[in-house]
């Protein structure tokens, strides 16, 4: 038993090396942070005192981080369920069709994810600037006048629809391997009960595909509280707001203000909101 | 002093005779680290790589490694970074005045008049030395150059529509609605940058406006002052009116219009004619020429503001602050890298030799051939004489520089006045800095 258990941690080293050292310890370091406050004395340099759970309080109560929360809601109910949805066709189709046609398609909608982030929200913002965008060329070719996506009121959806265009074929992917898992024989018994392609999707294939898709919601819900890129890329070409997430502000707050100790507060903040809201999604993927 | 150190500084760059018109600091006086150095230099003035070369040539033992990071902010922010981490920063950092104090509230900037780097003062316009040493005693980084403001416009356009240069903001107010209604909207008399609240800050300076001061231990913030609301309230209606576009600078959108010709002038800094001829790739090449800046009233004493430029300065992580500190003063006071610096990336001197240089004016070179071959150095020269030399930032000034692009946002989507604007700007920006824990107030 010992001896077991000295040979499970011997293998667990190298994972647990990197775990350490690159997540746990970050973690701890911001918690640590988070529990100072800055103390100026006339105009010199600012003062690191012990300020207990302050910049806590002041996260709670800052509207700017509020809003970035919110925008983070926001697109986990709007976002995330049209890109599942889009994916859940695109892979269904997929599974329907055969041959070469079926391939190209399929990578074709994969490819964009193979696309650094960073590389496809530039991309997104050449098409996205006013006067540039052939998005707007068109619109004005037919008299329809033009659309700023990079206004305030339009923003979030730019990013959204970057965000979609980006995942759904990672997500469509996913879903058609699982897909190809279903027994066959279970599409034919119910062929031979006289079910047609809809009652199959309906009944088999999409029962099937829920514990898959409560795992990519989780995922994406995830990776919404984890916006930055696409909105960081956006900022120099036009107005893109500070709080636009929760990750750029906080960014902004450490890099930009140099307010370390309360970007690492409302990091942690962040966190166990995320741990609060996947834990109960994460149990059922794994009960099921 | 000063003609005696004409006449013997001949260190090792120099031949002695041909420099005396260009007055160059004993770079002697600066003792380095013995050893073989490498200094690490983050800066984004183009051309940096040739320039470093002479001094590499000079100083047999240091080699300088030129890192592009990034221009302002972007830099900012991994400097920030590098500071708070206490390793990975440069020796030496270009910074712009502006958000100077930000990296010395931090202390993450050294006090180079230590290494001797007070001497260099009497080398540099007045105002400038002013930037670097807010209070007169430490010195936090060596000037490299300045931005007053004129305004380059369109000759190509202007001629076409026949409007006329104006000298003052009425008569340019006039030509923007003649502009307006003989294109037929199509072209814009100039651009107010929307995202680059240094701009407008440049052109309240001009107005003898101010945003930051100190009074005792306490920092004073008046974002929303009568002059900044005159200067906010006049660009704003022109902004209303369409007669001047209102783009997010430095984007390849607001190029393509400078290109396209739909601007038709911009104020623009000394640095400006430089970088939009690098940023229109030569397109429209000759076109353009700079006036003095207009003024508010005929006959009034000439004035202008400054919009950007910057210093070098040293990070306290510096192994080398002695070996930098000499970088920083040569960079900036030798006629090589000086001039090297105007010709390859419109860098406008601070150093009072480099402004008095009859080699800032080259006319096939940019900017000069970019504006017709017109000794653009001269206005520019002109307009530095008229800055206000009393001006002063505050180190929350990143924060402040943001929020003005939310705050005059919402005028463009008319949800605010230009009153408005200036009000939660100052509103804004005050809270933050309370809660950041500043001594500052409103009035």
């Amino acid at each position: 038993m010992r001896q077991n258990r000295k040979t499970a941690l011997l293998f667990l080293a190298p994972f647990l090396t990197v775990f350490v050292a690159f997540y746990l310890a970050p973690v701890c370091y911001a918690i640590y942070l988070s529990l100072f406050i800055r103390r100026r004395v006339g105009l010199g340099p600012a003062k690191e005192v012990f300020g207990g759970l302050e910049n806590y309080i002041r996260a709670v109560q800052d509207t700017d981080f509020l809003n970035g929360l919110k925008n983070m809601f926001l697109f986990g109910v709007l976002q995330v369920p049209v890109m599942l949805g889009l994916a859940i066709a695109l892979a269904l189709l997929l599974d329907q069709s055969r041959g070469i046609f079926m391939k190209v398609c399929r990578t074709t909608f994969f490819m964009p994810y193979g696309i650094p982030t960073a590389i496809g929200a530039l991309i997104w913002g050449y098409l996205y600037s006013p006067n540039l965008s052939p998005f707007n060329q068109i619109l004005g070719a037919l008299h329809l006048g033009s659309i700023n996506f990079l206004s305030p009121g339009v923003i979030l959806i730019s990013i959204a629809n970057i965000v979609t265009w980006t995942w759904t074929g990672y997500n469509m992917i996913t879903l058609f391997a699982a897909l190809q898992n279903i027994p066959k024989e279970l599409y034919e018994a119910a062929r031979v009960d006289g079910a047609n392609r809809w009652d199959i999707v309906r009944s088999i294939k999409i029962p099937l595909l829920l514990p898959t898709l409560r795992l990519l919601f989780i995922f994406s819900v995830i990776g919404t509280s984890q916006l930055f890129t696409e909105a960081f890329v956006l900022r120099p070409l036009g107005y893109v707001a500070d709080n636009i997430t929760p990750n750029l502000y906080l960014y902004l707050t450490a890099a930009r203000d140099a307010n370390y100790s309360y970007a690492g507060a409302m990091a942690i903040l962040l966190a166990l909101l995320i741990f609060v809201l996947s834990g109960p999604f994460l149990r059922r993927v794994a009960s099921s | 002093m000063a003609l005696l150190a004409g006449v013997q500084f001949g260190g090792p760059l120099c031949s002695a005779s041909a420099q005396e018109a260009f007055k160059e600091p004993e770079y002697s006086k600066y003792q380095v680290e013995s050893g073989p150095i490498t200094l690490e230099f983050w800066s984004w003035v183009g051309g940096l790589d040739q320039v470093v070369k002479q001094f590499e040539q000079a100083y047999p033992n240091i080699k300088v490694h030129v890192n592009n990071v990034g221009a302002g902010p972007q830099e900012y922010e991994k400097l920030q970074t590098a500071i708070k981490a206490g390793s990975g920063g440069p020796d030496v950092v270009q910074i712009e005045y502006d958000f100077l104090p930000s990296f010395i509230v931090t202390d993450g900037v050294l006090d180079m008049g230590k290494e001797g780097a007070s001497d260099a003062k009497s080398y540099f316009v007045p105002w400038t030395w002013g930037q670097v040493s807010p209070d007169a005693k430490t010195v936090y980084g060596i000037p490299q150059d300045i931005g007053p403001l004129a305004l380059l416009y369109n000759k190509k356009i202007f001629d076409q529509y026949g409007l006329t240069v104006p000298t003052t903001w009425d008569e340019f107010a006039k030509e923007a609605e003649k502009l307006n209604k003989a294109s037929n909207g199509k072209v814009q008399m100039a651009e107010f940058y929307a995202t680059t609240a240094p701009w407008f800050m440049g052109l309240v300076w001009a107005d003898g406006g101010e945003f930051f001061k100190t009074s005792g231990d306490t920092w004073i913030q008046t974002l929303n002052s009568p002059e900044a609301e005159k200067v906010l309230s006049y660009w704003a209606d022109l902004v209303k009116k369409k007669y001047v576009a209102a783009l997010p600078g430095f984007t390849a959108e607001f190029y393509n219009a400078v290109g396209a010709g739909q601007i038709a002038a911009s104020v623009e800094a000394a640095w400006g004619p430089g970088v939009t001829a690098a940023s229109l790739n030569n397109r429209t090449s000759g076109d353009w020429r700079v006036a003095p800046l207009p003024q508010w009233s005929k006959g009034q004493q000439f004035r202008s503001g400054n919009w950007g430029g910057s210093c070098d300065s040293v990070t306290r992580q510096s192994k080398h602050p002695r070996a930098a500190t000499l970088f920083s003063v040569w960079l900036n006071t030798a006629k090589g890298p000086v001039l090297n610096n105007w010709i390859n990336y419109g860098i406008f001197p601070a150093s009072i030799a480099g402004l008095a240089s009859p080699e800032l004016n080259q006319a096939d070179k940019n900017p000069g051939k970019f504006c017709g071959g017109q000794n653009v150095a001269e206005v520019y020269a002109q307009a530095s004489k008229a800055v206000n030399v009393d001006f002063a930032w505050s180190p929350w000034f990143a924060f402040v520089n943001d929020n003005f692009n939310k705050q005059f946002q919402a005028f463009l989507s008319g949800n605010a006045t230009p009153k408005q604007v200036l009000d939660s700007w100052q509103n804004e920006c005050l809270r933050n800095a309370k809660d950041d824990g500043y001594a500052v107030k409103g009035k």
